[in-house]
């Protein structure tokens, strides 16, 4: 088990490598520090979301919402810091108030009444973008630098504070998925739900407490998105969903749910990253891009039904 | 379960009855109704230009009926189908369309006028060839986006030695006006002998072209510009080169004139953008409408001014 482990984890790290070599031929200039300065940039929203992702995914389930939620949570963030003038501590809060919510709602509504979470999620998202462009009055809201020591890098290098930030995140969310009560029950009820219940591992509260925290980290993600852009903007994070669930599904976290890692979810957003990255820095067009991204979540998602056999 | 699932067909059953169409005959005789139909509503240029044209409704109010829609994003093009279908049913005596696509759109509007509706086009031009394989005639009512895309590069070509790499953020490549704004960017600069060493599609959107932009800037160090089709892509292209440590070295350019962009253009982060007076561009379609349906005027292309900004 653990050597099975340990190869996922290596063929992931091989794919990476090989992408970046890949990229590295067809075009020079990709081994540069603005290439990975802007990978970094990109990483800490998507990371956040994805270890969120990855903790409803292993219940089986799954949230289509989460772009949607970056957009209103955004919003949230440009009102607030843009028109009432609040600082960045409280556009944090409010944000992260506002992702939990929305969150918690996706989660008691699909546990307690019984309903597929994709559904439910998907009428989320277009709830989320409707608020988002309420709340914003359908203006882009430009902010400028309150919000922008998160996302700039620290002395002028690559690291800013949100990849620090969404570094630490993925750690905790690893040691909460593998080694903490709420965790194993998660990782119980998306193997077999009628077993766990049967064991005694409560099924509905671990469930609506992912789906909860998922929203928290995408409130974040929300925050870290706007504090990259220096503004506010209600279209932000359409498709971003898709990342996120192909970053999780690269990661090896098994869309039928009982299996899963965060870590690994890490490295599905650290190959998303730099393949789309890659393909601007080869001028790939938007067909070809997608045509790309979208093969590469296929293959994962094929890797995964041939490891379960 | 049960419960839940009456509910959800009850609602399902009236939400059916409230989108058959009314009788065109139905509502109040005389005023003739005019239909706004946007892209985006999500995008500060449209809701201006939806506040537009309302305050002229509300001065002409005894004139006619105002009906404003727009779709939830800039290329959601069913969506937008189904608001043409939809105005026409409700009864417009013209609609005033901004398409979200320069071609998907004609055989929707083409119903629309066998409908006996009156269409006109405003801010993003259908594409000719397929109007005229439609036999169908639309006026078309807006600003000459080459022309203003070629003077806001013109602006920038000033600044920069001859021969200097630039790069080019395109919008959505089927629509009509980002073609347009793409090929006035690529008039200005070939004409001032620069190097155009990239073009992308950021899709409108301010993360797109963020993430293009650093691409593009890691791709090509030596990039001198680059010229955005529109504000939001603008905004993420500012933020793009600002964390690659290139503020000042890299001179950005966008379109439309956005309030957000205003603190950058102040700053000199952004050099210059263009005005299309997008509050006035409505209300210019829709005055053309009101000139044909009270006056029996027929009906005919008018170019609005585009305004270059900087600062």
């Amino acid at each position: 088990m653990n050597l099975r482990r340990w190869t996922d984890f290596l063929v992931l790290l091989a794919v990476w490598a090989g992408m970046i070599l890949l990229f590295g031929l067809l075009r020079d200039s990709f081994f540069s520090a603005a290439t990975l300065g802007s990978v970094a940039n990109r990483i800490p929203a998507l990371a956040l979301v994805a270890t969120g992702m990855t903790l409803v995914m292993v219940t089986g389930g799954i949230d289509l919402s989460v772009g949607s939620v970056l957009g209103l949570c955004g919003a949230v963030v440009g009102v607030v810091m843009a028109d009432w003038q609040w600082g960045l501590p409280g556009a944090l809060l409010a944000s992260l108030v506002v992702g939990t919510l929305v969150g918690s709602i996706n989660g008691v509504v699909s546990v307690k009444l019984r309903l597929p979470s994709f559904i439910v999620t998907l009428g989320m998202l277009e709830i989320a973008r409707g608020l988002a462009f309420l709340t914003t009055d359908s203006q882009t809201k430009y902010i400028g630098a309150p919000v922008e020591s998160l996302g700039a890098p620290i002395g002028g290098w690559v690291i800013s504070p949100a990849f620090i930030i969404a570094l630490i995140v993925v750690a905790c969310g690893q040691i909460m998925l593998s080694h903490m009560a709420l965790g194993r029950h998660l990782l119980a009820i998306g193997a077999n739900r009628e077993a766990a219940l049967i064991s005694g591992v409560p099924v509905d509260r671990p469930r609506i407490l992912a789906h909860a925290l998922l929203g928290t980290l995408t409130g974040l993600a929300a925050v870290f998105n706007c504090s990259r852009l220096g503004s506010a903007d209600p279209n932000a994070g359409i498709g971003f969903e898709l990342s996120a669930i192909a970053a999780v599904v690269v990661g090896g976290t098994s869309l039928m749910g009982g299996r899963g890692s965060v870590i690994k979810s890490l490295l599905g957003v650290l190959i998303i990253a730099t393949l789309e990255a890659g393909l601007v820095q080869i001028g790939a067009s938007e067909p070809i891009k997608r045509v790309v991204t979208g093969a590469v979540i296929v293959a994962a998602v094929l890797a995964d039904g041939w490891r379960r056999k | 379960m049960k419960l839940l699932s009456r509910l959800l067909l009850t609602s399902l059953v009236l939400g059916l009855c409230a989108c058959k169409p009314t009788s065109p005959e139905s509502s109040t005789p005389g005023k003739p109704k005019i239909a706004l139909v946007m892209k985006s509503l999500a995008n500060e240029f449209f809701s201006n230009m939806a506040e537009g044209a309302k305050k002229h409704q509300a001065a002409h109010s005894d004139e006619y009926e105002l009906l404003v829609g727009g779709i939830k994003n800039e290329t959601d093009l069913t969506e937008q189908v189904n608001l043409v279908e939809q105005m026409t049913a409700q009864g417009a005596k013209a609609i005033v369309i901004a398409p979200a696509d320069s071609k998907a759109l004609i055989p929707a509007l083409k119903r629309a006028q066998q409908a006996g509706v009156l269409v006109i086009n405003i801010d993003n031009k259908l594409d000719a060839e397929v109007l005229k394989q439609a036999e169908l005639s639309v006026p078309f009512v807006g600003p000459d986006n080459r022309e203003g895309a070629k003077r806001v590069g013109e602006v920038l070509a000033k600044k920069l030695p001859a021969g200097a790499e630039v790069a080019i953020i395109e919008g959505v490549t089927t629509a009509f006006n980002g073609q347009q704004r793409r090929a006035g960017f690529e008039d200005a600069m070939k004409a001032a002998g620069m190097n155009i060493v990239a073009v992308q599609s950021g899709q409108w959107e301010m993360e797109k072209a963020s993430n293009i932009a650093s691409g593009i800037l890691s791709a090509h160090p030596n990039v001198k510009a680059l010229l955005c089709a529109n504000d939001n892509m603008a905004l993420g292209a500012a933020a793009a080169v600002q964390s690659a440590g290139k503020t000042g070295q890299v001179l950005i350019v966008g379109f439309d004139n956005i309030s957000a962009l205003k603190p950058l253009l102040t700053d000199g982060r952004v050099t210059a953008t263009a005005d299309q007076h997008a509050d006035q561009l409505a209300v210019f379609g829709i005055e053309a409408a009101l000139k044909v349906i009270q006056g029996g005027a027929s009906p005919e292309d008018q170019t609005t001014t585009v305004d270059v900004i900087e600062k």
